[in-house]
């Protein structure tokens, strides 16, 4: 048997072959139970020659599995060049969930103070006068004590009129030092329109330990802010009046708008006011049984609504409670 | 309060644009709402373009029966020809004129014009016209000496910036433009006037009977007589003054008790003399089923605890709040009984409360008035009453109380530092305080000035006077932690989880009141004076705030709703406050399989063990037959179909009791290593039969080694029989130390044939 002539004779018919099943013909032509070549392995009787025919045979059956391969990723090619589709037509429908608002900045906020080592307090609603009105240094005839401002159950029980008590209850229960934030819902004998509803959500925040300043408020006012509405905001303080602290003061937010130039939302004053915070009042302290001369606290409250409404520009407080899914699925 | 510039400007030489002040003071010292402006706009020469006029002549338009031809002298060569609407002058008068080009309040120009044939040139102005007042129905009468030609400019104040403030309750102080002009005075370390009023010559020493019966309720009371008063027309700078402090001017005497407390703060009332039984003012409570009628007209049941100012026989005013029709003053009086009186500010804000009726001076009064400023008060009243009215003051007497005295604080520079975050020099400090009106000794003990008593009171009422002059300076730091122990609780992180596991299903958290018109449970609690009946309870269920939520997404036409809620409930019990306890609560289309996927889902997600689902019937808004308890935490259930159309599942589950079950550290199990030998099963049994039992049974006979089974279809027909059903188990068994043979396998199946075989008569078919 001719081995070169066969290797050429193999090497032109693989050149030749363009398809899978003809690479399968000569592979039964050549290297077949019935080719020459396995025929002649079959005779061989000297060591040489069957050294000699097996590497042909190898040869062989590289060359042809090199051919299928190429063949193959051409076949494959062509397979799927025929597999077009609209990329633009939609993907397959999950129904998606959505965190309410209130929910998402209530969260924001918790993970600002988280990170600042403040624990989280979920305060009881129903509260009595003891803890919403006394324990907070408001005087006996302070408005909100009126049943026109308050929802009472009873005289001495109502809906507290802010997350204030609990600060009172935490303070009880622990020694200084205390780093606690508050959120929840508070009532108000408010007719619901566009920017008031009777029930809402506020955050409050107390920080109570050796040497707490107005600038340690101030610090951790900006830092929540600039979390809130982002790294450019300032931050500045307008004096004010709360039974419960003293100093009082209002922070205001350098308008995330207009960054401070004046619009309609800052009603053109470059700022937004965020809300009431202060110096804890020393009879609050002197209330839960703490020494105003040895620790000294900062206390704030905030609207999550308020936050709401600014930040993402919601025209009316009364969406965020509608639960209508066309504004829910925006967020 | 409104505070007009030029008023300010009075009392203080601030000469600084009024943005820049109100920018200050609404940080150091008093929210401003707004600077808006009263009159005629500054703009462009347009004050000269308003001056006095002196009617020649005034006859009726030869066109027109309505209106009046003028010839008016402008302190020009020739009269100006101008048409006027109103009667109410003839020639002789003296009148304020807009000219041509003036740019009137309001924001209009007037041009020269013919007005039925007839040339205009110009226009006569109404006290409305120029923001002087409400009248409009006549034109405005000047003093017959002010000289034709003269700008208004020179003569009042014909337009100016007007300070819109938001006083908080503790500063009464500055419900007045001299105690505003102080707090500038201070800020700007400008010279303050000293206070305004100086008594005139007193003509005569007639009896003021004036007894107060409760000196706690009025501490001070100052009357003063004034004969021959002439009511009429406050002058234009008086007018111009009170419309920019937003009250309207209606006569001089009346003008004057408002005009002193804007200026000083202390509220005044004039009586009619001779309209005061026996001429006598008695302060008492109010005796009981005592009426009177108010200002406003309206009849008044009074109080015993109501303060009242009387006559020898009945109430003529209450006291601080309002005075009486009875003895107003009217255009006929002629003897006026001046009151500066001083009344406790509970007592005024308790009474006005109760019925209802707050003015400008119980406003001033409820928020505590310095008992020391009736005296001033008296004398600006009095000096303008002689000079307005031409009245002759003819008695006085203060009848008084014990006024308290000035409290002293010791106070500590050093203190202040601390608590505000930043050294303030102590020498700063005093000067500071000093020229708030405090006086501050060697040792730093401080007097409080009376007209701050009330909100200073403590040391730390002083930091604060320090505190507000510097808040721009307070620095921006942390607070110096010596201890971090910051984290969720369990069952905050609990609820994140299952917030996030109820989105991930699918579910769109929703916000609902916890006030509702009904509650299912007769134990819920009901405010007894709810905002409206349908805010009348505090809810026991959240469900019932889903529902109306999927009512209104329904109406909007919106598809695959999905709600899930976590809040509070309120169990009343027998504590004196409702347990609050957390609850998730969920409703979603797809029915009760899909409520009951979602409740499973759930428990995976907090890797609770599944919990067991009991029947459960007349759950509040669920189908009778289509609910369950889950375990010890809720239920689950299909929502009753009158409450919405379609079908809708809903679950309540509560926050502590799945704390309960959730599993906080997962310990692992080989499921890897061995494989599962997988088989469906399937047994006929009874209709009643619940493949939950089913399920129940096979395990209790079959240990850990049967991974799972779930009941995976439900076959009713011919084939099975009536009254019965066929349920298909999806069933594996794994062990998780070795490979479980063909022979296991059958021993654990034979067990669970013979277990269900006994237990529920089923029978598996083949």
């Amino acid at each position: 048997m001719d081995v070169e002539k066969l290797e050429q004779e193999a090497a032109s018919a693989l050149e030749q072959a363009d398809s899978l099943e003809q690479i399968e013909e000569l592979r039964v032509r050549f290297l077949g139970r019935s080719s020459e070549l396995k025929l002649a392995l079959r005779e061989v009787r000297d060591r040489e020659s069957g050294m000699r025919l097996n590497a042909l045979r190898q040869r062989l059956e590289a060359a042809l599995e090199e051919r299928r391969s190429d063949l193959e990723q051409v076949e494959l090619q062509h397979k799927l060049m025929a597999e077009s589709i609209d990329v633009t037509l939609p993907g397959e429908h999950f129904p998606e969930g959505h965190l309410h608002l209130i929910t998402q900045i209530r969260r924001e906020v918790e993970d600002v103070f988280l990170g600042l080592g403040y624990t989280i307090v979920d305060g009881r609603e129903v509260e009595t006068t003891h803890y919403n009105f006394d324990g907070l240094n408001m005087p006996p005839w302070h408005p909100t004590r009126s049943p026109g401002h308050s929802l009472f159950l009873n005289g001495d029980v109502l809906l507290r009129t802010e997350t204030s008590p609990s600060q009172i209850r935490v303070m009880e229960a622990q020694e200084p030092p205390v780093y606690m934030i508050s959120p929840g819902r508070v009532y108000r004998r408010d007719t619901p329109d566009a920017t008031h509803s009777p029930v809402f959500h506020q955050v409050e925040g107390l920080a109570v330990d050796r040497g707490i300043s107005l600038a340690d408020l101030k610090g951790t006012l900006l830092h929540l802010m600039r979390a809130l509405f982002g790294e450019k905001r300032e931050l500045r303080f307008r004096t004010h009046f709360f039974p419960f602290t003293e100093p009082s003061i209002e922070p205001d937010v350098s308008c995330h708008m207009c960054d401070g130039a004046g619009c309609p939302v800052c009603k053109r004053s470059g700022w937004i006011e965020m809300g009431g915070a202060g110096i804890v009042d020393p009879n609050v302290l002197e209330f839960v049984g703490y020494d105003p001369e040895e620790v000294s606290g900062f206390a704030f409250g905030l609207g999550l609504e308020r936050i709401a409404l600014l930040r993402h520009r919601v025209p009316d407080i009364r969406l965020l409670w509608e639960n209508d899914l066309r504004f829910s699925r925006q967020f | 309060m409104k505070v007009p510039y030029s008023w300010l400007r009075e009392y203080v030489p601030v000469a600084i644009a009024v943005e820049e002040l109100a920018d200050r003071l609404a940080v150091t010292s008093v929210e401003v709402e707004r600077v808006s402006w009263r009159g005629v706009a500054d703009l462009d020469g347009n004050f000269d373009r308003f001056r006095v006029g002196r009617v020649l002549e005034a006859e009726k338009h030869p066109n027109a029966d309505r209106l009046q031809l003028c010839q008016v002298d402008m302190g020009e060569p020739e009269p100006r020809q101008i048409v006027c609407g109103a009667w109410n002058f003839g020639a002789g008068a003296t009148v304020a004129v807009g000219l041509p080009g003036a740019v009137i309040p309001g924001g209009m120009k007037l041009e020269r014009v013919k007005l039925r044939g007839t040339a205009s040139d110009g226009m006569i102005m109404s006290e409305r016209e120029l923001e002087l007042g409400q009248d409009h129905s006549g034109i405005l009468l000047l003093p017959n000496d002010w000289e034709p030609g003269t700008p208004l400019a020179d003569m009042f104040a014909l337009g100016e910036p007007i300070l819109e403030l938001e006083v908080t309750g503790n500063r009464p102080d500055l419900l007045a433009v001299y105690g505003l002009a102080r707090e500038i005075a201070a800020l700007y370390r400008l010279e303050l006037a000293p206070p305004p009023g100086t008594d005139p010559e007193l003509l005569a020493d007639e009896p003021v009977q004036i007894s107060v019966e409760d000196l706690v309720g009025c501490p001070r009371y100052v009357g003063r007589l004034f004969r021959d008063v002439n009511i009429g027309p406050s002058p234009p700078w008086l007018k111009a003054r009170l419309s920019g402090a937003g009250m309207r001017p209606i006569s001089n005497v009346v003008d004057v008790t408002n005009y002193v407390m804007l200026a000083l703060g202390n509220p005044l009332h004039a009586f009619d003399l001779a309209r005061l039984t026996e001429g006598r003012i008695v302060v008492r409570r109010a005796h009981s089923g005592e009426q009177m009628r108010t200002l406003d007209g309206i009849d008044r049941k009074l109080d015993p605890r109501d303060l009242v100012i009387a006559d020898a026989s009945r109430p003529v005013a209450i006291a601080g709040i309002m005075g009486g029709e009875e003895s107003e003053v009217a255009e006929e009086s002629d003897s006026i009984l001046l009151e500066s009186a001083n009344f406790e500010r509970v007592g005024i804000l308790e009474s006005s409360e109760r019925l209802k009726l707050r003015t400008e001076g119980s406003n001033r009064w409820e928020k505590g008035v310095d008992p020391y400023l009736a005296e001033q008060a008296a004398k600006l009243a009095t000096e303008l009453m002689v000079k307005l009215s031409g009245a002759r003051w003819v008695g006085h007497v203060d009848v008084q109380g014990e006024l308290p005295a000035p409290a002293s604080i010791t106070f500590r520079p050093e203190r202040a530092d601390e608590l505000i975050g930043v050294p303030i020099p102590a020498d700063e400090q005093r000067g500071l305080l000093e020229r708030f009106g405090f006086e501050v000794a060697k040792d730093w003990t401080v007097t409080v000035p009376t007209f701050r008593t009330r909100d200073v009171t403590r040391e730390i009422d002083l930091v604060e006077e320090i505190a507000r002059v510097h808040l721009d300076e307070v620095p921006f730091t942390l607070p110096a932690r010596r201890a971090m122990w910051g984290r969720l609780t369990r069952e905050q992180r609990l609820r994140r989880r299952i917030e996030d596991a109820l989105c991930g299903l699918g579910f769109v958290e929703a916000y609902s009141y916890s006030l509702v018109d009904s509650d299912p449970d007769p134990k819920a609690i009901r405010l007894p004076d709810p905002l409206t009946a349908e805010h009348a309870f505090l809810r026991t269920t959240i469900l019932a705030g889903l529902i109306r939520s999927l009512q209104r997404n329904l109406d909007a036409g919106n598809e695959e709703v999905a709600l899930f809620e976590i809040a509070h409930v309120y169990l009343s019990g027998d504590d004196e406050l409702p347990a609050e306890p957390v609850r998730i609560a969920g409703l979603t289309w797809g029915g009760f399989a899909r409520a009951k996927g979602a409740v499973e889902a759930l428990y995976r997600a907090l890797a609770a063990p599944e919990p067991s689902f009991e029947p459960a019937r007349e759950l509040p808004f669920l189908h009778p037959l289509e609910a369950a308890r889950v375990g010890e935490t809720g239920w689950v259930g299909e929502l009753h179909p009158e409450l919405a159309p379609g079908e809708w599942g809903a679950f309540e589950l509560d926050l502590g009791a799945l704390a309960e079950v959730a599993c906080d550290v997962v310990v692992y199990e080989d499921v890897i290593s061995y494989p599962a030998v997988k088989q469906d099963l399937s047994f006929v049994v009874a209709e009643e039969v619940a493949a939950g039992s089913m399920i129940e049974a096979a395990r209790e006979v079959t240990g850990a080694e049967l991974r799972r089974m779930d009941a995976s279809d439900v076959y009713r027909g011919p084939q099975v029989g009536e009254g019965k059903k066929s349920i298909t188990f999806a069933v594996a068994f794994q062990s998780s130390e070795r490979t479980l043979s063909d022979e296991d396998a059958g021993a654990l199946r034979e067990k669970i044939v013979r277990v269900l075989g006994e237990r529920f008569g089923a029978t598996l078919r083949s």
